[in-house]
C-alpha cells in the first residue's frame, strides 16, 4: 500500500475515482492508467472488496410503529388559526359581534333577566324580615348607658328580661329564616336517608375521590345460632348492596360445622356491615387492612390515555391513508396490538376500581362445638362395635398362634431333640445311680 | 421523479404527499443510520421517530442551500451525538461488542458481526466518515458539510479508514 501512495496516482485518488468524486480530467487520466497498472488495479480491487464486505452489516426493516406515528403526526390537523392573524382587540370585537347578532344569546339573556327579577321579588319580604329582626337585636344589645343608671334587683331583672327577649328574638329570627329558605328551595336539602348506595355511584366516586384504598377485613365468629347466622350473613351483605363472592361450608360428622364465606360490600358500608356481623355471635378474631393503590391507578390511567391517543391516531391514519397495501397492513396490525393493550388495561382499571369500591370481608363462622361431640354414636353401636372388634381380635390371636406353631414348630422340635436328648440321658443316668445307691 | 429538494419545497407549499414521499424514501435509511450506531434496537427506533418528527417540525425553515440529505442526516447526527453524550460513552467500544451481539439485530449474520467488530476497532472520526460514505452514501461534500471538515480532510480520512478497515477485517478473521 505504501508503494501505491508514492505512485503517480495515490490510493486516495483511486478511491475518489471509484466513488465518482474525482474531477473529470483527472478521472479520465486515471481510467486509462488503471487499464495497464496492476498496482492501481489491486488498490481498486481492495477498496471495492472493503465496500462490498461492509454491506454485510445488514439491518432489519424499520418497525411499523414509527411509520404510524410519523404519518399520524403528518395527518394531524395543524392549520394556523385565522383568528391568530387578527389583533387582540379585533378578535374581542369579532366575538362580541358574533354574540350580539345571535338570537339564541338574546333569548337566553331575556330568560335569565326574568328569572333573576322573579327571585329578587320573591326574596324581598324575607330580606325585610331579616332586616327588622337584626334591628331588634341591635336595639336590645345597644343601650348600655341606660342600664348603668338602674340599681339593685330592678337592674338585674331588667337585664334578665333583656337577655330573655334577646334570645327569644334571635330564635324567632333563626326559625323565620329557616322557614323562608326551606320554602324558597323545597328540594335543596332533603334529609339524607341512610339508603345503601347503588353500585354505579360507588364506582364513580372511587374514580373521582382522592386516595384509592382497597379495604379488607376478616372475622372469625362463633355463632350463637349457627343456622340463623349462616343464612343472615348473605342477607346482611345484600341489604348493604354487597354480594357473596365465595362460600365454602363444612359439616363433617363428629365435628362442628364451619362456614367460610367471602363477601364484597360497598366500601362505604364496610363499618356498618362489620357491626352487623358482630351481632351474630362471639367474635374470636377480627382484622382489617387498608392498601393504598392510588399510584397504581393513576399510572394505569395515564398509560391507558396514551394508548387511546395512539389508537385514535392510527384510526385516523387508516381512514385517510391511501398508500401501499403493506403500510395499511402494518398499521392495522399495530392497531390490533394497541387495542389489545387498551382492553387489558381497561380490564385492570375496572378491577382496581371494583376492589376499591367493594371491600372484601372474609367471615369464618363456626358453631359451638361440645353439644354435638357425642352425637351419632349410641351405646348400642359402641357395644356392637366392641363385640365385633373382640371377635376380630380373637380371630387374629388364634390365627397368629397357628401361624407361629406352623412357622416355628419344626425348628423348635429339632432344637429340643438336639439339646434336650443329652440332658435327658444325663438326668436318667444320675437317677439310675441314685436308685442303685438307694 | 422529483428530487428531494423539490419535494421539500412542495411540502412547504402545503403538499402532504410530498412529505410522505420523502418519508418513504428515507425511513429505512434513517432507521439503519440509527440502528448501526446505537446499541439498543428500541432506542434506534425511538430516535428514528424523533428524527422524522423533528424534520416535520423544522422542515418549513429548510433552505435549499445544502442538500436535503445532509440536512436530514444532520438532524440524525445531532440526535446520535446527544444520545452518546447522554450515555456518557461511545457506542462502539470494544468491551461492548459481546453485549451487542447478544442484543444483536434480528438479522446479524457472521459476516455482519465481523464488520461490526471491525468498525469498532477504527478511530472515531474515521469510522464516522466511512459509515456515512458506505451506508448513507453521502458525497464527500455532504460529509464535509455534516461533520464541518474540509473536503480534503474527508478524502484523506476516508482512504485511511478504508485501508484500516481492510486490515481489521483480515485481522479479525485471522483472530477467529
Amino acid at each position: 500500500m505504501d508503494r501505491s501512495l508514492q505512485h503517480v496516482f495515490d490510493a486516495e485518488e483511486v478511491m475518489a475515482y471509484l466513488d465518482g468524486e474525482l474531477e473529470p480530467q483527472r478521472a479520465a487520466m486515471l481510467a486509462s492508467h488503471l487499464e495497464h497498472c496492476a498496482e492501481c488495479q489491486s488498490v481498486a480491487r481492495e477498496l471495492r472488496t472493503v465496500s462490498g464486505r461492509m454491506l454485510n452489516f445488514e439491518i432489519e426493516p424499520m418497525p411499523a410503529r414509527v411509520t404510524a406515528v410519523v404519518v399520524a403526526e403528518l395527518r394531524a390537523p395543524k392549520k394556523p388559526e385565522p383568528a391568530r392573524a387578527l389583533g387582540f382587540r379585533q378578535r374581542v370585537w369579532a366575538k362580541w359581534h358574533e354574540l350580539a347578532t345571535n338570537r339564541k344569546v338574546w333569548g337566553f339573556a331575556a330568560a335569565f333577566a326574568v328569572v333573576a327579577m322573579a327571585i329578587a321579588i320573591g326574596s324581598l319580604p324575607t330580606l325585610f324580615r331579616a332586616h327588622e329582626a337584626n334591628q331588634r337585636v341591635s336595639e336590645l344589645s345597644a343601650p348600655a348607658p341606660q342600664r348603668q343608671t338602674r340599681t339593685g334587683a330592678s337592674y338585674k331583672s331588667w337585664v334578665h328580661k333583656d337577655e330573655a327577649e334577646l334570645q327569644q328574638s334571635q330564635q324567632a329570627l333563626m326559625s323565620e329564616n329557616m322557614v323562608s329558605t326551606a320554602a324558597a328551595q323545597p328540594a335543596a336539602e332533603p334529609a339524607p336517608p341512610p339508603a345503601p348506595p347503588q353500585s354505579g355511584d360507588t364506582l364513580q366516586s372511587a374514580e373521582s375521590v382522592g386516595p384509592m384504598i382497597v379495604q379488607t377485613a376478616s372475622l372469625s365468629i362463633v355463632a350463637k345460632n349457627y343456622d340463623e347466622a349462616s343464612e343472615a350473613i348473605g342477607k346482611l351483605a345484600r341489604a348493604r348492596g354487597g354480594y357473596v363472592e365465595k362460600l365454602d361450608a363444612k359439616a363433617q360428622t363428629g365435628s362442628a360445622r364451619e362456614l367460610s364465606i367471602a363477601l364484597r360490600v360497598p366500601a362505604k358500608q364496610l363499618d356498618g356491615f362489620l357491626e352487623d356481623l358482630r351481632q351474630l355471635g362471639h367474635v374470636e378474631q377480627e382484622s382489617q387492612s387498608n392498601e393504598e393503590v392510588s399510584a397504581e391507578y393513576v399510572d394505569l390511567q395515564a398509560r391507558l390515555r396514551s394508548a387511546q391517543a395512539t389508537e385514535r391516531r392510527l384510526i385516523e391514519l387508516l381512514a385517510t391513508r391511501t398508500g401501499r397495501l403493506v403500510d395499511v397492513l402494518d398499521v392495522e396490525r399495530e392497531l390490533a396490538r394497541v387495542r389489545g393493550e387498551i382492553e387489558s388495561m381497561q380490564g385492570q382499571s375496572n378491577l382496581l376500581q371494583h376492589r376499591v369500591s367493594y371491600a372484601t370481608v372474609q367471615v369464618e363462622l363456626s358453631e359451638v362445638y361440645h353439644e354435638r361431640l357425642q352425637l351419632g354414636v349410641s351405646t348400642g353401636t359402641k357395644l356392637r362395635n366392641a363385640f365385633v372388634e373382640g371377635v376380630h381380635n380373637l380371630e387374629d390371636g388364634v390365627v397368629g398362634a397357628l401361624v407361629f406353631v406352623l412357622d416355628e414348630g419344626p425348628a423348635i422340635l429339632f432344637w429340643l431333640a438336639v439339646l434336650g436328648l443329652p440332658v435327658w440321658l444325663i438326668w436318667r443316668r444320675r437317677r439310675a445311680r441314685a436308685d442303685a445307691k438307694g | 421523479m422529483n428530487t428531494d429538494e423539490q419535494l421539500v419545497l412542495a411540502f412547504q407549499g402545503g403538499s402532504r404527499e410530498a412529505f410522505e414521499e420523502l418519508f418513504e424514501r428515507y425511513r429505512e435509511p434513517v432507521y439503519r443510520f440509527f440502528r448501526r450506531r446505537l446499541d439498543h434496537p428500541g432506542r434506534a427506533e425511538e430516535l428514528a421517530q424523533e428524527c422524522f418528527l423533528a424534520l416535520l417540525q423544522n422542515v418549513a425553515r429548510y433552505e435549499p442551500r445544502a442538500s436535503f440529505r445532509s440536512y436530514l442526516y444532520g438532524i440524525a447526527m445531532n440526535l446520535v451525538f446527544a444520545e452518546r453524550r447522554k450515555a456518557g460513552r461511545e457506542i462502539s467500544e470494544n468491551e461492548k461488542l459481546d453485549e451487542r451481539e447478544d442484543r444483536g439485530s434480528g438479522q446479524a449474520t457472521d459476516a455482519g458481526i465481523l464488520v461490526r467488530e471491525a468498525l469498532g476497532q477504527l478511530q472515531h472520526d474515521e469510522r464516522e466518515i466511512l459509515m456515512l460514505r458506505e451506508y448513507e452514501q453521502l458525497s464527500y461534500d455532504e460529509i464535509g458539510a455534516l461533520l464541518r471538515v474540509p473536503v480534503n480532510t474527508v478524502r484523506s480520512r476516508l482512504v485511511r479508514a478504508r485501508l484500516a478497515m481492510k486490515e481489521q477485517l483480515v485481522a479479525i478473521k485471522d483472530g477467529d
